[in-house]
């Protein structure tokens, strides 16, 4: 038998469970975009500013993941559902992905508008995706050491510093790969020459390694190191107030590029909002605001930046011509060899 | 009978004991130190010697919201592991010691076999089997992770407690009229006691320093501490590290002197 008391309980019992419900179907009409991001200065500035923005102009929210390692678990993913719509990784590791097919091979200006007004480097044949921005690594040195000021890559195998140069770990870190390759063309016959890049490397022991990116620059400002292979950013943000005597140097040979790159993968559920995305990280705005909090050179041309940034960034084609973008694709090829045979060479 | 005849004649084999175990103390105890020293140094980079005494990194570290999520995440989810891994490492313990169990150095191998895993292993395991199963990564299915991880420490210590345990006591009780419910709770559980509450702290204290593990299982905006600190050092490497390093090291001590004021240190000496 029905009783009005047992009907009032169902109906109330309805009701909560309406209650409860409707945040949840709310929640499922939002689109999320899950994207790759960094850390530090970068990741404070993407968490209060750029990425609040975008959710609100495109009405979705934003799963962003700082927490490496990114891309064993975009690789342990489905690649029907996987991890991540966007990659954020330097350039070597989007190829590494591209191999693997968890990212696009090409994004052209059809899907990302402002791609039409980045510099050549942004989507060369170097590049798997699109670079937003890029650093120069070079040179970074003590002013208050005593050492000459350098100008050549050459400059860091002076053997007066032995002992107070500092480099990186070649097998975990891109930087110390660069700088690698880098010896192979000042050395020997060009980028690809490993015999000669060796030969460099050996001579200059004995030399500090670090692992992550980051350490370099407390290296250098500790004084533990005097002068060592650093990107410009990781210098170029001592000014000011927090001026320490550390300066960068482009060696004359040329920067190699440290490219920040964006891709979408494949299976991506929200492919749109991921150009989208991609499109808004672009945006001149975006650039100025991102470029000038961590020191990092825009990938848009038409980006104005103030004019202290503007005197030591690359912001113009003459400057972004001294750039030298590494072949990844063949040196991923290579890596298992070439990672033997640097901890061989600088064991100890 | 003189002085010089009272003092003991120089023991060489006792100072190389002391000694060693000044060593020992010194090996353990010197990072902490350094850690310390970090800690309180106002540098925006991580020297030596100190240019002074500064709590910035401390006002830093309980100033950011994305420590102290972690922090409290990191604590809720060992405080979680503690309680499921007693119970469950508790209640196979207590099979293993007690059911006759056929193929018992099997299961106990078995139970131990996530302590012979590579954590990392184990956490990619983890990660692929909740993406494949749909369910995502969940706090609970961090929980799961690390009690898993946990729950062979509370094994062996209730094991070892187990080993040496006089059965007389509980056949007295059961001859005096005791039920199995009532032995179980008023005369083996006070007994057994100390390896499960010691197991609790080791579990408590896995649980909270766990990376490995973590590293694969956590969602963006809910990371445990270690795997904050970890992101973090890889931009900033500055005295903050240390401090949440500190904070780290005084919350576990507080675990172990709560553990001492609960059931006594001797106990965890006895196993």
């Amino acid at each position: 038998m029905i009783s009005r008391r047992s009907v009032l309980r169902t109906g109330a019992g309805l009701a909560a469970a309406a209650t409860v419900g409707a945040p949840a179907v709310l929640h499922a009409q939002t689109k999320t975009l899950k994207i790759t991001t960094w850390g530090g200065k970068w990741g404070d500035i993407m968490k209060a500013t750029v990425l609040p923005a975008f959710e609100k102009e495109f009405k979705c929210t934003v799963q962003a993941d700082q927490a490496f390692p990114f891309m064993p678990k975009l690789q342990a993913s489905s690649k029907k559902d996987p991890l991540y719509d966007v990659f954020h990784t330097n350039s070597n590791e989007q190829w590494s992905s591209l191999t693997e097919g968890l990212v696009m091979d090409k994004i052209t200006a059809k899907e990302v508008p402002n791609i039409a007004d980045v510099y050549p480097y942004a989507v060369s044949d170097k590049i798997v995706g699109v670079t937003i921005f890029t650093s120069a690594i070079g040179l970074g040195y003590r002013t208050d050491k005593g050492i000459p000021v350098p100008k050549s890559w050459k400059d860091l195998a002076d053997p007066k510093l032995a002992g107070q140069r500092g480099g990186y770990l070649i097998p975990v870190n891109s930087l110390g790969q660069c700088h690698l390759m880098m010896l192979g063309k000042i050395y020997g016959k060009g980028l690809q020459d490993l015999d000669a890049a060796y030969k460099a490397l050996e001579q200059l022991k004995p030399i500090k390694l670090v692992d992550f990116t980051g350490q370099m620059e407390k290296m250098l400002l500790s004084g533990e190191v005097s002068e060592g292979v650093i990107h410009d950013s990781g210098v170029l943000r001592y000014e000011g107030a927090n001026r320490q005597p550390v300066e960068f140097c482009s060696p004359t040979e040329g920067v190699m590029a440290l490219e920040q790159v964006l891709n979408v993968t494949p299976g991506s559920k929200v492919k749109d909002l991921a150009f989208s995305y991609i499109d808004y990280m672009l945006r001149p705005d975006v650039q100025k605001l991102l470029a000038e909090a961590v020191w990092y050179s825009p990938a848009n041309k038409k980006v104005k930046l103030s004019e202290k940034y503007d005197a030591r960034l690359l912001t113009t084609p003459e400057k972004v011509a001294t750039l030298i973008q590494p072949d990844w694709k063949w040196y991923n090829a290579r890596k298992d060899d070439i990672d033997a045979r640097v901890t061989k060479i600088l064991k100890g | 009978m003189s002085a010089a005849a009272n003092k003991k004649p120089f023991d060489a084999g006792r100072a190389a004991y002391l000694a060693l175990n000044i060593v020992l103390l010194a090996f353990l105890l010197v990072p902490i130190a350094i850690i310390i020293v970090f800690a309180l140094n106002p540098t925006p980079f991580i020297s030596f010697p100190p240019v002074g005494v500064s709590l910035r990194w401390f006002e830093k570290f309980f100033a950011s919201s994305d420590f102290m999520n972690a922090l409290w995440l990191s604590l809720w989810v060992a405080a979680c592991v503690l309680v499921l891994s007693v119970l469950i490492g508790g209640a196979c313990a207590l099979a293993l010691a007690r059911g006759n169990l056929p193929g018992r150095t099997f299961l106990t191998a078995f139970f131990m076999s996530p302590l012979m895993l590579p954590a990392i292993l184990t956490g990619l395991a983890l990660f692929q089997s909740y993406l494949l199963a749909g369910i995502g990564r969940p706090v609970w299915g961090l929980i799961m992770a690390h009690t898993l991880i946990a729950v062979p420490y509370v094994l062996r210590t209730t094991l070892a407690v187990l080993h040496n345990f006089d059965h007389r006591i509980e056949e007295a009780a059961a001859a005096l009229g005791a039920s199995p419910v009532r032995v179980f709770f008023e005369i083996t559980l006070p007994l057994i006691r100390p390896g499960v509450f010691a197991g609790g702290v080791f579990a408590f204290i896995v649980s909270f320093d766990q990376f490995p593990v973590s590293l694969f299982l956590v969602v963006p905006k809910s990371e445990t501490l270690p795997v904050v600190l970890y992101n973090y050092m890889k931009f900033d490497l500055d005295g903050a590290i240390a401090a949440a390093s500190m904070v780290s090291i005084l919350l576990a001590l507080s675990v172990v002197l709560a553990m001492e004021r609960l059931i006594g240190l001797k106990a965890y000496v006895k196993l």
